[in-house]
């Protein structure tokens, strides 16, 4: 602070003035000598208690006046703290607005909940733009999306944040910083920079250093909090598996989960730390749509409660493979097993020996990894058949036992007919017509195979050749049936006839699989934010927590369309697909409990200070307060004089 | 100009000198008819005989015509003393707004003005003090100088003194006035009655006794006599401690009611024994104060 600023804020110091005025006045309405005094009567004075009052208004307006005096005379020295944009030599900026919609903000701060916090920085901001300024905003929550390109209507910016609001999703700051650079790259503005409001809870940002550069003008957003939340519960047996992360030891202590409504059940206490931890429950069969409660209290209330799943969380995968054919040389599971258990943690392993006869053996699964089928026998095809119609993925590896299958067994789904098995094909996959997997494609070249099955177009009942070998014969197909699809690969995936199952390829396959599975299927549980998707032709309606949610129409990767939904809260929905009641839960991701916020990039906070910490000169808006309480003070004083003459010439009257 | 007129306030009504003698040019004064009847030249009626009264003024005609003892009365033109009493005690300092000047001041020039007529008749006159500093008691006295020396003691006197539990002071210079005023003599007291002791109305009126005739002129000020204050009003006696703190609208009735009420209470002890009580207000013309006292004391009758 310089002497100028002191010098101007000590001009405050006259605001004594009038107080002591005032209290050397209170009470003693202007003794005068009046020789006559005994016989004047003493009254209480109604007048004087009025006077009081308007001499402690016009204390306050007085005070009040020096006080907006001195902070004008302080002015520019002094600022108020509100968001502001600097500009260099008063040119227009390009400004994207990172704003984090994820369930880490919801959480509840001292001065309220993180996202009401960074909204209404983002509004001062927006209210400091200009005419020329350009403005984008995207937003942080999974996945990072573009709620509005860069624009200089600021109109347009105002609505667009007026209609945002909170969500459960997980975060993905990185995502969204890259998309903020990208969406203000192409305006022509020099000065440009990325606001960041989030509370950085989530991974540490690779990029924080690159171009436009980082400003996190509201760093209190990452203040940590202390929450717990149950991010799943699902029911195995008579049991509930509840998951519970806790930001830190001192979230967990003295807390314990509950299932609602059962009073006879006991709160299990939850172990003292922090991290993910798994607690259970016994399960009350009478009650129906049960929940779950963390007792206490901690910065969200709303994750303390979780809906019970039907169905476990982990996707369910079946695997039919032979292990004496499907297993590597060294042992162990089928390379089918071993790559599903490399890919994806999550997926609940079912080995089979036999395709199930009856569709109801699929319950709690959503793919179904055939290797090398000898043929399906039709009570295990019309299981098959169902199972897929209701959302279900199958897919088959055809081996040289495509050629042994037993009397009544055919391919089918799959495949219609017979399918040869040629010992000597051509090695090569065409990774060009791969190209859509991505750059694992490229590995299935040079492969070294023992043999293929041969697919011919009239074998695939109305499938799509989704890849094809270098001679054009068919290398995988799809075919749609009902809600879920069959995939026929025309290779096995045992290493005893190629190599094909060691290449990168097929792990992106599966990945493909297990994708496409998610999808159709719908998992049980999910995290707030993923996409549901249903096939374009069916009538889906869906009811969640906060009232019905929109289903779209949304096009894939593939040039196909079909119907999406993506519920952004966690909780209970009820799903209707083609007039088929089906429940699921939407869980929170445990990384955002787990995920203590971090401090702003440096650059960001360098950024900061550079900006003169986006104060804003409120010197007019102080005028314009000095001018009113001088106009209500002079207001005040013609009042009075009014009615003191309208007193005297009462008295005069009376007289 | 002496340091005491600086103290008081005389506004408007300076040169006491010189506005005493335009007030009493202002009135009309001569040679007035003496009501006391008694040995003198002209006829002045008759009345019953009582025992003690002059033998040489029984009628004899009467007697001898009725059988009635009847005693024969004289008109005669005579001197008659003025006596002034003036209140210099300090409420009399008190000027408010719209007042030309003191109440003293007001009083000392219609005292003046007062002198200048009694001794343009031939009167002598005397002069005493109720309270006051620097008071100088004149007694009885004629001719010009004696105009000046009342106008001087006037000027001189500064009020001051808390009459207000000094009734034996009072009762020293009614006594004073008592020993200087003989039968005939007119007593003059100017005041505005306010802050005196208990029991001042009647030693004041023992004044009007024994042939003499009293009038007591109350001078008040204006704002005295309106009470035109307004709002909340805070205040204080300059005799006495006497503090109230009131609402002007609320007190200004029963103010003036018992500013009433106090003058009608000392108009009838002054009527019981002779006396006659003049309202004087500090804004009015002097001239007229003047006549109205004269009146009250049937000078111009």
């Amino acid at each position: 602070m310089s002497f100028l600023v002191a010098a101007a804020l000590g001009v405050g110091l006259f605001v004594a003035i009038p107080i002591a005025a005032h209290l050397l006045r209170r009470g003693r309405a202007r003794e005068r000598d009046f020789p006559p005094t005994a016989l004047v009567p003493a009254a209480r004075s109604v007048a004087r208690e009025r006077a009081t009052l308007e001499d402690r208004l016009l204390l306050a307006i007085r005070a009040l006046l020096i006080a907006c005096l001195a902070v004008i005379g302080a002015t520019p020295f002094v600022q108020c703290s509100r968001l502001s944009l600097t500009r260099s030599a008063g040119a227009s900026v390009a400004f994207a607005l990172v704003l984090d919609d994820s369930h880490s903000m919801r959480a509840l701060a001292a001065d309220g909940p993180r996202f009401e916090r960074a909204m209404r920085a983002a509004r001062e901001l927006l209210a400091s733009a200009r005419e020329g300024d350009a403005i984008a905003i995207v937003l942080a929550g999974k996945p990072a999306r573009l709620a509005l390109a860069a624009t200089t209507d600021l109109n347009a910016a105002r609505r667009a944040l007026r209609d945002l609001s909170e969500s459960d999703r997980s975060t993905d700051l990185e995502a969204a910083v890259g998309l903020a650079r990208t969406s203000i790259a192409s305006v022509p503005h020099h000065d440009k920079r990325v606001v960041l409001l989030s509370d950085l809870a989530g991974p540490a940002l690779s990029e924080a250093e690159g171009q436009p550069p980082l400003w996190a003008p509201v760093p209190e957003l990452a203040t940590p909090l202390e929450n717990c939340a149950i991010f799943a519960a699902e029911r195995r047996g008579r049991r509930i598996v509840a998951h519970i992360a806790c930001t830190s030891p001192a979230a967990a202590a003295g807390r314990a989960v509950s299932l609602v409504g059962d009073k006879s059940g006991k709160p299990v206490p939850l172990m003292t730390r922090g991290g993910v931890q798994e607690l259970g429950l016994d399960f009350d069969p009478k009650l129906t749509r049960a929940e779950l409660e963390l007792n206490g209290g901690d910065a969200q209330k709303g994750d303390d409660r979780c809906p019970l799943a039907a169905q476990s969380a982990a996707l369910g995968v079946m695997v039919a493979a032979d292990v004496s054919n499907a297993s590597a040389e060294t042992g162990g599971p089928p390379v089918l097993e071993q790559a599903l258990g490399a890919l994806e943690s999550s997926a609940a392993l079912h080995p089979i020996a036999l395709l199930p006869d009856d569709v109801n053996e699929y319950r709690s699964n959503a793919l179904l990894l055939l290797d090398d089928p000898g043929g399906i026998t039709p009570e295990a095809r019309s299981a098959l058949g169902s199972f897929v119609e209701q959302g279900g993925v199958a897919v088959a590896f055809l081996g040289p036992r495509v050629e042994q299958t037993p009397l009544g067994a055919t391919l089918e789904p799959f495949v219609h007919g017979a399918v040869h098995w040629e010992s000597k094909g051509n090695g090569d996959v065409n990774a060009a017509s791969l190209a859509w997997l991505g750059p694992e494609a490229s590995s299935l070249q040079d492969l070294n195979l023992h043999g293929r099955a041969g697919l011919s177009t009239t074998d695939l009942l109305g499938g799509r050749i989704l890849a094809t070998f270098s001679d054009g014969q068919a290398f995988l197909a799809k075919r749609e049936l009902g809600r879920g699809a069959l995939f026929t690969v025309a290779l096995p995936s045992s290493v005893e006839h190629g190599n094909f199952p060691l290449r990168p390829a097929f792990l992106a396959l599966l990945d493909y699989f297990l994708n496409e599975a998610r999808t159709r299927h719908g998992a049980a549980q999910s995290v707030a934010g993923s996409e549901w998707t249903f096939p374009l032709g069916a009538s889906v309606s869906i009811n969640g927590p906060r009232g019905p949610l929109a289903v779209r129409e949304a096009p894939r990767a593939s040039g196909s369309a079909h119907k999406a939904a993506t519920p952004t809260f966690t909780g209970r929905y009820t799903l209707r697909i083609d007039d088929k009641p089906e429940e699921r839960v939407v869980t929170v991701d445990p990384s955002e409990i787990t995920t203590l916020p971090q401090k702003p990039p440096e650059s960001a906070t360098r950024a900061r200070a550079s900006a003169n910490a986006g104060s804003v000169d409120a010197s007019p808006e102080l005028g314009f307060v000095a001018l009113a309480l001088l106009s209500l003070e002079l207001g005040l004083r013609v009042f009075r004089r009014l009615t003191r003459e309208r007193g005297v010439t009462s008295a005069a009257l009376r007289s | 100009m002496s340091a005491l007129r600086k103290a008081l306030d005389w506004g408007k009504l300076a040169p006491l000198r010189l506005r005493a003698k335009t007030v009493a040019d202002g009135v009309y004064a001569g040679g007035h008819r003496s009501r006391r009847r008694g040995a003198g030249i002209e006829f002045g009626g008759q009345r019953s005989y009582v025992p003690g009264d002059d033998l040489r003024f029984i009628d004899r005609h009467a007697l001898l015509r009725h059988g009635t003892l009847l005693v024969r009365q004289f008109e005669t033109e005579t001197d008659r003393t003025l006596c002034l009493l003036v209140d210099a005690s300090l409420s009399m300092s008190y000027r408010g707004e719209g007042a030309p000047g003191a109440k003293y001041a007001y009083a000392a020039l219609i005292a003046a003005a007062l002198c200048k007529i009694a001794l343009g008749a031939g009167d002598r006159v005397s002069l005493d003090w109720l309270g006051g500093e620097r008071t100088v008691e004149l007694a009885t006295a004629g001719g010009r100088e004696a105009f000046e020396r009342v106008v001087g003691a006037l000027e001189t006197a500064q009020p001051s003194a808390d009459l207000k539990s000094d009734l034996p002071a009072l009762e020293r210079a009614v006594a004073r006035v008592e020993r200087r005023a003989g039968r005939g003599s007119t007593v003059v007291v100017l005041s505005d009655l306010l802050d005196l002791p208990a029991g001042a109305e009647v030693a004041i009126g023992a004044l009007g006794t024994r042939g003499k005739t009293l009038s007591v002129a109350r001078v008040l000020d204006p704002s005295e006599v309106d009470f035109p204050f307004t709002g909340p009003l805070h205040l204080r006696a300059l005799e006495g401690d006497s503090r109230v703190e009131t609402d002007a609208a609320a007190a200004r009735p029963q103010y003036l009611a018992a500013l009433e009420a106090q003058a009608s209470h000392w108009s009838e002890r002054l009527l019981s024994r002779g006396g006659s009580l003049v309202l004087l207000n500090s804004a009015e013309d002097p001239v007229k104060a003047v006549r109205k006292v004269l009146d009250s004391v049937g000078g111009l009758s």
